[in-house]
């Protein structure tokens, strides 16, 4: 009974995943965009590649299977993707972008450089290559991988794991560097190759910014003031779709952890007794949660055949992404174990008891079929 | 952030003249709801005050879900009052170690907004010194307290903190604090565009001086934006706030990397057109009045002539408290 319940979730979950995938790449066979190799390189660092490709000169292709699983073909070969496989055309760079690292200060950026390597032999995943199979839905942009690496950076430096403070001297410039540069790599399993502080302020001009920002909030006051006016078309929102978010959530989760988990292994050499029993703690806990994630109930059901209000799968959703942030939060802690000597290392752990507590209390709300608020008002 | 303590006041002061306490304790959280309140009497007030302190907590960049935040206050507030708000705010954030403040903090004011951490205003009219006032005359949002601007607003205003030394009991930490609006919302009248209404004329062409200054130096910044110039206590004598200025007038305009904390800073140049920095005077005061204040998440920006002269270990006490030096010789980027 237990048994046919586990089987049961497991194949959701991975119907799940799957479905992810799917919506990712939302054309079927037929609708597919023509694959346009001059992109590569230039404004795409992957594309959707079609069957039977011979994979262009500077290019690689990855190949995903529906577990996750990736192989890579060199340059030359021609993609023949087996049952169940998607195939990307991968090409390495390098790209140039500019991010942003506080949203307080959009005039000072940073010029960064990037590069995909080739794939390191030494690894078991290669972490680009899980990148493209838990995040990428179909093509990943030069823009959109911008966006999540500057979020990743402001994320870092905004709870001070990595620090710019102003007027950065050049030993804490060189610190920031390794840290990002590390952070990049484990994050993204991209190689940054260079990185300097830029001037953006004939590009992103924060006078015309506060401006439009003024002029929208004197518009919504006239709105105010005359309610039967006609809504402006302008100020799109980014809708939550539960149940977009709570796939590509879970689908991050269910790929993502068991990786992390072995590179968390690999990351520490226990020093002592102690330090050993924390990090089995840790790798025992962040297994549970892989398997919480794993068999994850349906979005939509509270029970077997017995839907679940909407209200109650918005906060379910809500709860998968919070995990996932908390999934970004350990990556970019992997990065800051892999550079920490044996000094930090109780303030690491502590930080990574923090992750490791959040993301056990966001999977199982998760799993709940309602707000566990309510019958615990008088505790 | 330092370690946090297990318990933290807060008080606030009601319209008839006494005091709200609210106490926040921590503990573990044991599967229980991440804040708990306490009102006696008041259940709807108790509400408000959970939804008031889970809005504000999206404000913060870490989330810890390993412990339970208990707040009580002493007494029910009278019906519609709700300049406790803020107070509510910062004993959650003292007892979990996000903000430090040295004594007993009476904290006004409420809001509409607290997941963008605004703060809209507050019913006491004229609060008395000492008094956290919340609203746009006082502390507009929540990371005004380090100094910072507020990302969602129309108008960017940033502070920066300077050692105001004297040798008497008055000593202490100063701030400036610089307002911008973009210049073609303002208006034509542009006869001046830097103004700090309440100093006195020579002061004024002083800061207009530097500001249009170190602006040049920027290479942005002219003939672009409105500037308001605020001081703490605008009483004091000396061109050391000068640095000060700068810093808060780069970090209004969003031309500088954001410290966690706040921007305390010291030095005077008669070159800022070239981006100078130079010696102020009384460096050993200074030192030690910094080594006081400073908190975590501070940054603390010295000139670098005074480098090789700075007291024996100030480096290593700010970092153990978690603030960190520099010791500048040009501004801008290294």
């Amino acid at each position: 009974m237990l048994g046919s319940l586990f089987k049961d979730t497991l194949k959701d979950a991975l119907r799940g995943t799957l479905r992810g995938s799917v919506m990712g790449s939302m054309m079927g066979p037929l609708r597919q965009p023509e694959f346009d190799a001059a992109r590569l390189g230039v404004t795409a660092i992957a594309l959707p590649a079609p069957n039977g490709l011979t994979i262009p000169a500077p290019c690689a292709a990855v190949l995903v299977d529906r577990g996750g699983r990736s192989r890579r073909l060199a340059a030359g070969a021609r993609i023949a993707a087996l049952e169940g496989e998607t195939a990307w055309c991968v090409h390495p760079g390098p790209y140039a972008c500019d991010l942003v690292p506080f949203a307080g200060a959009p005039e000072i950026g940073l010029r960064v450089h990037v590069a995909i390597d080739a794939s390191d032999p030494r690894a078991t995943h290669q972490r680009f290559d899980l990148f493209l199979a838990s995040e990428a839905g179909g093509a990943v942009e030069l823009d959109g991988f911008a966006e999540l690496a500057q979020n990743a950076l402001q994320r870092e430096l905004a709870q001070g794991n990595l620090a710019l403070p102003p007027c950065t001297t050049l030993e804490e410039w060189n610190a920031f560097r390794s840290g990002f540069n590390q952070l990049m790599y484990t994050r993204f399993g991209v190689t940054v190759d260079d990185c300097v502080p830029v001037d953006l302020g004939a590009a992103r001009d924060y006078a015309a910014t506060l401006d439009a920002r003024l002029a929208a909030q004197a518009d919504a006051i006239d709105l105010a003031a005359a309610p039967d006016a006609a809504l402006p078309a302008s100020a799109p929102q980014l809708a939550f779709v539960p149940a977009c978010e709570d796939a590509r959530a879970l689908r991050r989760l269910f790929l993502e952890l068991p990786c992390l988990m072995c590179a968390v292994r690999m990351a520490v050499l226990p020093a002592d007794q102690e330090r050993f029993r924390q990090h089995q703690d840790l790798l025992r806990r962040l297994d549970l949660v892989s398997l919480s994630v794993g068999t994850m109930p349906a979005l939509e059901l509270a029970a077997p055949g017995q839907p679940l209000a909407p209200q109650e799968q918005l906060r379910r959703a809500r709860h998968s992404r919070r995990a996932a942030a908390a999934l970004d939060e350990a990556w970019a802690l992997l990065a800051r174990l892999k550079i920490a000597g044996e000094g930090p290392l109780d303030c690491l752990f502590d930080e990574a008891d923090r992750i490791v507590a959040n993301l056990e209390s966001e999977s199982q709300a998760r799993r709940q079929t309602h707000a566990p608020e309510a019958e615990e008002a008088g505790a | 952030m330092s370690a946090p303590q297990d318990q933290a006041i807060c008080r606030s002061l009601a319209p008839d003249g006494a005091m709200l306490t609210i106490t926040a304790t921590r503990r573990p959280r044991a599967g229980r709801a991440d804040v708990k309140c306490a009102v006696p009497g008041a259940p709807g007030v108790a509400e408000r005050m959970q939804q008031v302190v889970r809005l504000a907590r999206h404000t913060e960049p870490r989330f810890d879900s390993r412990d339970q935040v208990v707040l009580s206050l002493d007494r029910a507030p009278g019906a519609g009052e709700r300049d406790w708000e803020l107070a509510a705010v910062l004993a959650d954030r003292m007892v979990r170690g996000v903000f430090q403040s040295g004594q007993g903090v009476v904290a006004n004011g409420w809001s509409d907004a607290w997941h963008l951490g605004r703060i809209d205003g507050r019913m006491l009219a004229r609060p008395p010194a000492g008094v956290l006032a919340g609203g746009a005359d006082g502390l507009p949002h929540l990371g005004a307290l380090g100094g910072q601007p507020d990302p969602g607003a129309g108008i960017s205003s940033a502070r920066a903190w300077f050692p105001m030394h004297s040798g008497g009991d008055q000593d202490g930490l100063g701030w400036v604090e610089v307002s911008v609006r973009p210049l073609a919302r303002a208006g034509q009248d542009d006869d001046e565009t830097i103004s700090a209404p309440d100093l006195d004329a020579v002061r004024q062409a002083q800061i207009r001086a530097v500001l249009g200054g170190a602006r040049h130096f920027d290479g942005r910044g002219q003939g672009q934006w409105r500037t308001t110039v605020r001081f703490g206590e605008p009483r004091f004598s000396g061109d050391s706030y000068q640095f000060a200025l700068v810093m808060a007038d780069r970090m209004a305009r969003g031309r500088e990397f954001v410290a966690r904390g706040r921007v305390i800073a010291t030095g005077s140049s008669l070159a800022w057109h070239a981006g100078k920095v130079e010696a102020a005077e009384a460096l050993a005061a200074k030192c030690a009045l910094i080594a006081r204040e400073a908190g975590a998440g501070d940054r603390v920006l010295l000139p670098k002539d005074w480098e090789a002269a700075l007291p024996q270990g100030l480096r290593e006490q700010l970092r153990a408290r978690g603030a960190s030096l520099a010791c500048v010789e040009r501004i801008g980027i290294i």
